[in-house]
């Protein structure tokens, strides 16, 4: 049947508020669907799409413990326990749990932190362990909750402590190689992005999903060797006590590969508390931060120069008169006495600062440290052996130091003479080490570094190529150098070493130039010396200093490099000559 | 002797509501554009209950521990559907008179369910379901859930068309003493239950509406009129102060959009026009809907029409107004070409009731009236109000057989209500489906 609305009947006017309303809906809906339709969509996106952070593990970091990895720095988690004081019930009873399971961990007068009730948010205790914190979780406490955290754990306590830096509380390395490696470490955070229910379950609906996972960081594995480590800071310790000294360095490096297999500063501290620590100093591992002025040392460098220029040689001699004038300046010996015509072997034996002085002016005309000796002597230590530069080493806050360059007014003639013999210029412990292995394993400068590999995600050990090295010297060059060495330590020191191995080092004893003037009452001693058999299979060198003490390289520098030097030749197996 | 006189009175009133003479128009064939109109809204409330419902049980799952199952609530609303679909075609095939002959006993067995469920509420008896401080619903265990209030709807429906209709036949719809008195009795006590006891705002508006747009056909004068819509505000308004969370309701609706976004109501509002907003012009997608997954409260029933928004975008939303509209107007024209002024009180009856839930409904999602929290006939989730509803519909179905034609309704205009000559000559049968469309 054909129905249709009666007119002048009441149910027009039915209609029409019924179509009024619809209209109205319509309109509104338009409104709403339409032109708000992108606010609404990005309201929702505010609302329902929620972005996760999925935290990259930091990478652990291991030392060699002969040839294979072993954890030096581990992650932990760990729990900080906080309460909202506006919602807490039973404040004595959260008191009671929490002094109880938390122990020392738990922040002194509780009750004091959970009576202020306009705060939000009190820390209880930190740093407390999963077991502790499930402890608490089951007591079901009203407005109490929990943090996690990782945090840094050393197995090995403080051991290799400046190499290895530590981790901050907001997560970053600082020190060492925690923060040279810092992003290689930290790895990258993953992201979760998903379209949530009201209570946050990922949902598939949407295409704003991302799923990244988190790109955990490397598992670093250094080159140091736990055992030659410890033994090392052993040995300063030992020798610090010894010759009163109150700051020592030393580095262990293997001459094949620029492995440092040993780093060590005293004082030092435990980087799980590195935030007790008062002098920041101790922070800084001085082998690669702290440039001095090398001393005797770097004769040996300049003797290579002589060599590798072909100017000069072990027997070759000279007429030592103890004093020796460049321009202006008179040098003397610091040791007197052994006038008269001497190799540059004696010279060496005796740190006899002319000889150097000499071979400096061979480099030239044979009578000045002229401009063409200079570039020399400036190419050889800056270019070839890399003294003033920066190392490349994987620790944070290496020192660059100085040589100053014959193009400036300060690199005259007086300047390279003192350089002959160490002084007049700033180098660092490892700048000089690594140099010096060059010169103990046939003329090869491998560039010092710390990292051996990673451990991949299968627990392997994927050791890192070992770069090319550089030849700075000829192996010709390299041999005679080791073997003056060689001859130089035996001449004096031959009795303290184990019988039936190649030996050698030359002592320092450099003064400490403060603010510009040389102090009268403080010097530092130093030794630098390989040892091995046929091959020399490491490079030690030790630095002992103290505020106002003068500590010299033989007396008190060459018994800790002695004392380590035995005890590697037993740790590598090192076969003697009957 | 007055408790007896109380009695005898509201039974006298129950009497003049009860009425069991058919009408004289022959049957013909019914108007099947109800029951299209009706299998649409039904079949897009069944596709949108398969898309949620998983989402449903799972937020119900995480946030109460139970355990329903992905399926539970798209099965649960097709049990709901036939139950319903049930009650339409008994509601088509009982004869209407069998309803109207009972009005008085139907209204005292609905008011004496509503005070069954208050006693059992008060005594804390299982069978009374407590739920937001009200009590509601009789938990009938495996069987689900009633609501008598619906029940109450459907009774005040048969017995206000009987006795405004024949009042109206006596010329006396206006007259204080014989109508309008004994009609705010009833409504009173009807309220007194569905508002005060059961604290159910939403259907006490939509009784009110069933009772006004019942009087407004009838043909309430003016001055009746304007004493009425006076009497509903200042009741409407005590209402509404008596009870904090409705003037919060209120307020939230007057603030406008975002000055109290942390209170239930603005969030229930905000979350339902996000829902309607993000659907955009074909919406997100049938299963796609995020906004069920726990943001809308009440997203699977008082809220579906915003998931329908999101889901099927402004297009699907105007479609569905379109047949819920249509419905409506059917209701409208059916009722113009029912001669028996009872039979058209009952369909204004049916129009009054489905269109004050589906206005209140969708302007309170769209956000142009405060939130009532009543159902959207036929797409809800809720077995009671569908299958009231529904039963509603089928009555006004059955009514369809009995229209005439608009020439012979001039006529019948012409001689008065209150005259019951020619109603039963057979010029106005035997027109059955000859112009039908």
């Amino acid at each position: 049947m054909d129905l249709k609305l009666q007119k002048g009947s009441r149910s027009t006017i039915l209609a029409a508020i019924v179509l009024g309303i619809m209209a109205i809906f319509v309109v509104r809906l338009f409104y709403l669907q339409i032109i708000q339709h992108g606010y609404y969509v990005d309201m929702a996106k505010n609302e329902q799409v929620k972005r996760l952070t999925i935290p990259a593990k930091r990478g652990l970091i291991y030392a060699l413990d002969g040839s294979g990895p072993v954890p030096l720095v581990m992650n932990q988690t760990v729990y900080t326990v906080f309460a909202d004081p506006q919602t807490t019930k039973d404040d004595g009873k959260i008191v009671d749990v929490i002094q109880r399971v938390a122990g020392g961990n738990a922040r002194s007068d509780l009750a004091g932190l959970l009576a202020k009730k306009d705060s939000r948010y009190q820390i209880l205790a930190t740093r407390i362990s999963r077991v502790q914190a499930d402890k608490i979780k089951t007591e079901s406490l009203n407005g109490v909750g929990f943090q996690e955290e990782s945090v840094r754990v050393y197995p090995e306590g403080s051991l290799a402590a400046q190499t290895l830096g530590f981790v901050d509380f907001s997560g970053t390395g600082r020190y060492g190689v925690e923060s040279q490696l810092n992003d290689r470490l930290t790895g990258v955070d993953g992201l979760l992005q998903s379209v949530t229910d009201v209570s946050d379950v990922p949902l598939t609906i949407g295409n704003n999903n991302i799923d990244k996972p988190a790109i955990n960081g490397d598992n670093v594995v250094l080159t140091i060797d736990r055992n030659v480590q410890s033994h090392v800071e052993q040995a300063l310790a030992d020798g610090l006590k010894r010759t009163g000294a109150t700051r020592g360095s030393a580095i262990v490096i293997d001459p094949l590969t620029g492995h440092v297999m040993a780093m060590a500063n005293l004082p030092t501290y435990d980087p799980a508390k590195f935030n007790e620590v008062q002098d920041a100093a101790v922070f800084n591992n001085g082998v690669v931060s702290a440039p001095y002025e090398p001393g005797s040392d770097v004769k040996t460098l300049t003797m290579a120069t002589g060599i590798d220029r072909g100017v000069v040689s072990a027997n070759d001699t000279y007429v030592n008169t103890d004093h020796i004038q460049v321009d202006d300046r008179i040098i003397s010996n610091a040791t007197l006495g052994q006038t008269g015509t001497i190799t540059f072997q004696h010279a060496l034996n005796w740190s006899l600062n002319t000889g150097f002085v000499t071979v400096a002016e061979l480099l030239g005309d044979g009578r000045s440290i002229n401009r063409s000796a200079r570039d020399i002597m400036y190419d050889y230590f800056y270019n070839r052996f890399h003294l003033g530069q920066p190392t490349g080493i994987e620790v944070a806050g290496e020192a660059t130091g100085t040589v100053i360059s014959p193009d400036q007014t300060e690199g005259n003639a007086v300047r390279y003479s003192n350089m002959s013999f160490g002084q007049g210029l700033d180098v660092t412990m490892v700048q000089v080490a690594a140099a010096f292995g060059s010169l103990v394993n046939g003329g090869n400068y491998y560039k010092p570094t710390v990292v051996a590999g990673i451990v991949d995600k299968n627990g392997t050990f994927a050791p890192a190529p070992v770069a090319a090295p550089s030849n700075p010297v000829s192996k010709s060059t390299a041999d005679q150098l080791r073997e003056m060495t060689h001859v130089a330590r035996s001449t004096f020191f031959s009795n303290v070493d184990k019988p039936g191995y190649y030996i050698g080092g030359k002592t320092g004893t450099s003064q400490v130039s403060k603010n510009g003037v040389y102090s009268d009452d403080e010097t530092v001693g130093t030794y630098l010396g390989y040892g091995g058999g046929d091959v020399s299979r490491y490079v030690i060198m030790v630095q002992v200093s103290g505020d106002h003490k003068a500590l010299q390289g033989a007396r008190d520098a060459l018994p800790i490099f002695t004392d380590i030097s035995n005890w590697m030749l037993d740790y590598l197996k090192i076969q003697p000559k009957g | 002797m007055k408790q007896g006189g109380q009695k005898s009175y509201l039974a006298a009133i129950a009497k003049e509501a009860e009425f069991g003479d058919k009408t004289s128009v022959r049957k013909h064939k019914p108007d099947y554009l109800i029951v299209l109109f009706m299998g649409l809204l039904m079949l897009i409330g069944l596709v949108v209950m398969y898309a949620i419902g998983p989402q449903r049980a799972n937020v119900l799952n995480n946030a109460y521990g139970s355990d329903y199952g992905s399926t539970y609530f798209f099965v649960k609303q097709i049990f709901s559907l036939l139950f319903a679909l049930g009650a339409f075609t008994i509601m088509t095939i009982v004869p209407y008179t069998w309803l109207t002959r009972h009005a008085g006993k139907i209204l005292l067995a609905a008011i004496a369910a509503c005070a069954l469920l208050a006693v059992a509420g008060w005594a804390n008896l299982g069978i009374a379901q407590q739920s937001l401080g009200a009590t509601r619903w009789f938990n009938l265990g495996p069987l689900g859930s009633l609501q008598p209030a619906e029940l109450l709807k459907f009774a005040i429906l048969i017995f206000m068309a009987g006795f405004l209709g024949g009042k109206a036949r006596q010329g006396k719809l206006n007259d204080a003493n014989a109508t309008l008195v004994p009609l705010a009795i009833i409504t009173a006590i009807a309220m007194f239950f569905v508002v005060v006891i059961q604290k159910d705002f939403g259907t006490g508006v939509s009784l009110a509406s069933i009772i006004l747009v019942m009087l407004a056909v009838a043909g309430v004068n003016l001055r009746n009129s304007g004493m009425i819509a006076l009497i509903v505000v200042i009741i409407g308004t005590v209402l509404v102060i008596a009870a904090p969370h409705r003037v919060e309701r209120m307020m939230t609706f007057l603030n406008g959009d975002n000055t109290s976004t942390s209170d239930d109501n603005s969030y229930h509002i905000d979350q339902a026009k996000l829902a309607i907003g993000t659907g955009g012009l074909f919406g997100v997608g049938v299963g796609n809907s995020v906004q069920s997954t726990g943001y809308l409260p009440e997203a699977i029933n008082d809220s579906v029409f915003a998931i329908m928004g999101e889901t099927f975008g402004f297009v699907g939303l105007i479609t569905i107004l379109a047949i819920f509209t249509a419905l409506l107007m059917r209701l409208l024209k059916l009722m113009d070409h029912l001669v028996d002024v009872r039979l058209k009180l009952l369909v204004a009856g049916v129009f009054g009731w489905f269109g004050a839930h589906v206005m209140l409904n969708v302007a309170s999602m769209v956000g142009v009236a405060p939130l009532t929290g009543i159902t959207l006939p036929l797409l809800s989730f809720g077995g009671t109000s569908m299958l009231f509803i529904t039963a509603a519909l089928g009555l006004v179905f059955q009514l369809s057989h009995y229209t005439v034609h608009s020439s012979d309704l001039k006529e019948v205009r012409h001689e008065g209500f209150s005259s019951r000559r020619g109603i039963g000559r057979t010029r106005y049968t035997g027109r059955s489906g000859s112009t039908r469309n």
